[in-house]
């Protein structure tokens, strides 16, 4: 604890002073008397520093939770010898906002007292923050003198981007070997049925399609079109991003990965991610929980770091990026290079999707409304069809997104647009 | 409450000179004071406050000057006392801004204020019969000299305190 003297303290020596200069200067007594209860709370400082013993901890209701959600943070504080005031800031990351209670606290506590008190915290943004410091000032009993200190007890709060359910979601062109919700256009066990033929041995009896067998006279069976899963690549573009925080192009592109993922994961699909920036990340191709937990966690730290160096996607390995996957580029098209990248994997015969989050309406929103904003909107709308289009006679498939409106809206045009399943595992 | 004590002591001084002797200037003098304290209980600023406590403590002198009468030591030590609790309510009200209080603060800190005020009283009452004592064999030419000297030299000291309290910075407790 660092200790120190007060802006009160040197106001109390200021208005001492000035009383002492008037008491010589009016020759009278009353000033000397006057200036006595300010010298004596001066002389304080010479005594030793009391013994200041506490105990702080602290913790927060929830580790993980969701945009737009709260936790409670709880402080405790166990003095072992007097203290006169005990002032406490509460951690508050950047974006995140008080709903219930005060990030602030003063409080007098005896020797052996206990204090608690507790706030709601609200995160508006995604992100990993950390909820572990806390600012700590120990007052003595006139004000003049006080020890600061920092209690650091690491509580990260993983703020993970909002979901959406949705329905229609990109179909993959190609299929993997293990089972999924997908029907393939292979034969095999599953439920949908596919075709029929002759019994041939080792067939089973619940397989015989006993109508067709009955007009044919000859024992015929049901063959049923194998039900398999997909590998889906999200990739996500965090080279550059419009609009204010919390809802900038690359928020929504974070929610928008965050609900497609959770979708495919539904279906049994793997998910794989790669946020595609000034740094490179990835992760691999999973299923299950803890897969959209990892892929959650990349998200959250998902951020614009920017650079004038192109990645090239070969530094990502082939483990990530299965050859047979459906990719669904998820990009404002601010950036070319993230163009290019894409057209690259298109190119390499990947199966992709560039699902093109708007940023002329997250730009008009963070902007004050003006006449001039409007016709620079209306231009920059047309300047983005023209590369829409560029991109739809290069052969990609491009599905168009203007946040807020719901991401399903958006998804709803794949449905139309894309093949049915072709080759299966 | 705490704004409302400190604006209710910065009354009280401003008060207690044109009482002593009300004639206008001392009550323009009050009334800067006042207005220079009010808006450092209104806007939480220190140094307003600090300024008005000097601005009533150079019309408590005018008054006192002017008035010329018998020296009242406990309506000077009330006065005294008035300063200092003046500037810390206006900085406690500083602190707990957007805090939550914990009701024992105030509690504690008008306990603190009694037990002060009552040695402060008994200090002054001291201070100026051994004071007096002194004064009686002391030629009258040494007096105004052995004042400023010694206002001096209390101010230094404690300027030397301050000086080692911040100079010092030294770890204490956990």
């Amino acid at each position: 604890m660092t200790g120190r003297v007060t802006p009160l303290g040197f106001s109390v020596l200021a208005v001492a002073g000035c009383a002492l200069s008037l008491a010589v200067l009016s020759a009278r007594p009353e000033l000397f008397v006057a200036a006595l209860p300010l010298l004596l709370a001066l002389v304080s400082l010479a005594l030793r520093a009391p013994a200041l013993d506490h105990r702080i901890a602290h913790e927060v209701s929830r580790a993980r939770i969701l945009e737009g959600e709260s936790v409670t943070v709880t402080i405790t504080i166990q003095a072992r010898a007097p203290i006169a005031l005990l002032e406490l800031l509460g951690p508050l990351p950047t974006g995140s906002v008080v709903v219930s209670g005060r990030q602030r606290a003063a409080m007098t506590l005896g020797a052996g007292h206990t204090g608690r008190w507790s706030y709601e915290v609200r995160f508006g943004s995604r992100g990993v923050h950390d909820m572990g410091t806390i600012a700590v000032r120990v007052r003595d009993r006139f004000g003049i003198r006080a020890w600061e200190q920092r209690h650091v007890d690491p509580k990260p709060v993983r703020v993970y981007p909002r979901i959406v359910p949705l329905r229609s979601l990109p179909r993959p062109a190609h299929a993997r070997a293990s089972v999924g919700d997908y029907v393939s256009a292979a034969l095999g066990e599953g439920i949908e049925p596919g075709d029929i033929r002759q019994f041939a041995p080792g067939d089973r009896i619940r397989q015989v399609n006993w109508r067709a067998s009955l007009r044919l006279g000859k024992l015929y069976v049901t063959q049923h079109q194998r039900e398999r899963n997909a590998d889906v690549v999200l990739m996500l573009d965090t080279l550059a991003e419009a609009g204010r925080a919390p809802d900038t192009t690359l928020d929504w592109s974070v929610r928008a990965g965050a609900s497609l993922a959770t979708a495919y994961l539904a279906r049994k699909d793997r998910v794989g991610l790669i946020n595609y920036g000034g740094l490179i990340h990835w992760v691999k191709p999973g299923s299950g929980r803890a897969q959209y937990e990892r892929l959650a966690d990349a998200l959250a730290w998902a951020d614009v770091v920017f650079t004038y160096v192109a990645k090239d996607l070969a530094v990502v390995p082939p483990r990530v990026l299965p050859p047979r996957a459906v990719v669904i580029a998820i990009t404002p098209l601010l950036d070319p290079r993230f163009t290019r990248a894409a057209l690259d994997l298109a190119a390499r015969g990947f199966d992709l999707v560039v699902l093109v989050v708007s940023p002329v309406e997250v730009t008009r929103r963070a902007l004050a409304p003006s006449p001039t904003i409007d016709l620079a909107c209306r231009l920059w709308t047309l300047d983005r069809r023209a590369r829409l289009a560029e991109l739809h006679r290069q052969g990609v498939a491009v599905l168009e997104w203007s946040p807020p409106e719901p991401l399903e809206l958006a998804l709803a045009g794949a449905r139309r647009r894309r093949p049915r399943l072709v080759a299966a595992g | 409450m705490i704004r409302l004590l400190a604006a209710t002591l910065a009354v009280v001084l401003a008060a207690a000179p044109v009482l002593i002797m009300p004639t206008p200037a001392v009550a323009v003098i009050a009334v800067v004071g006042l207005l220079l304290a009010t808006v450092g209980v209104a806007a939480f600023w220190r140094w307003p406050v600090t300024a008005a406590a000097c601005v009533f403590l150079a019309d408590y002198a005018a008054a006192l000057w002017v008035a010329a009468g018998p020296v009242n030591v406990a309506g000077a030590a009330g006065f005294g006392l008035a300063l200092l609790f003046m500037l810390e309510s206006v900085d406690l009200a500083r602190r707990v801004r957007r805090a939550a209080v914990d009701g024992a603060v105030i509690r504690s800190h008008l306990g603190r204020w009694s037990g002060f005020g009552a040695a402060t009283l008994a200090s002054a009452a001291l201070a100026v019969a051994l004071a007096s004592a002194l004064a009686t064999p002391m030629p009258p030419a040494i007096a105004p000299l052995l004042a400023a000297g010694g206002a001096l030299g209390v101010m230094t000291t404690i300027a030397v305190i301050i000086t080692r309290v911040a100079l010092s910075r030294r770890s204490v407790g956990r």
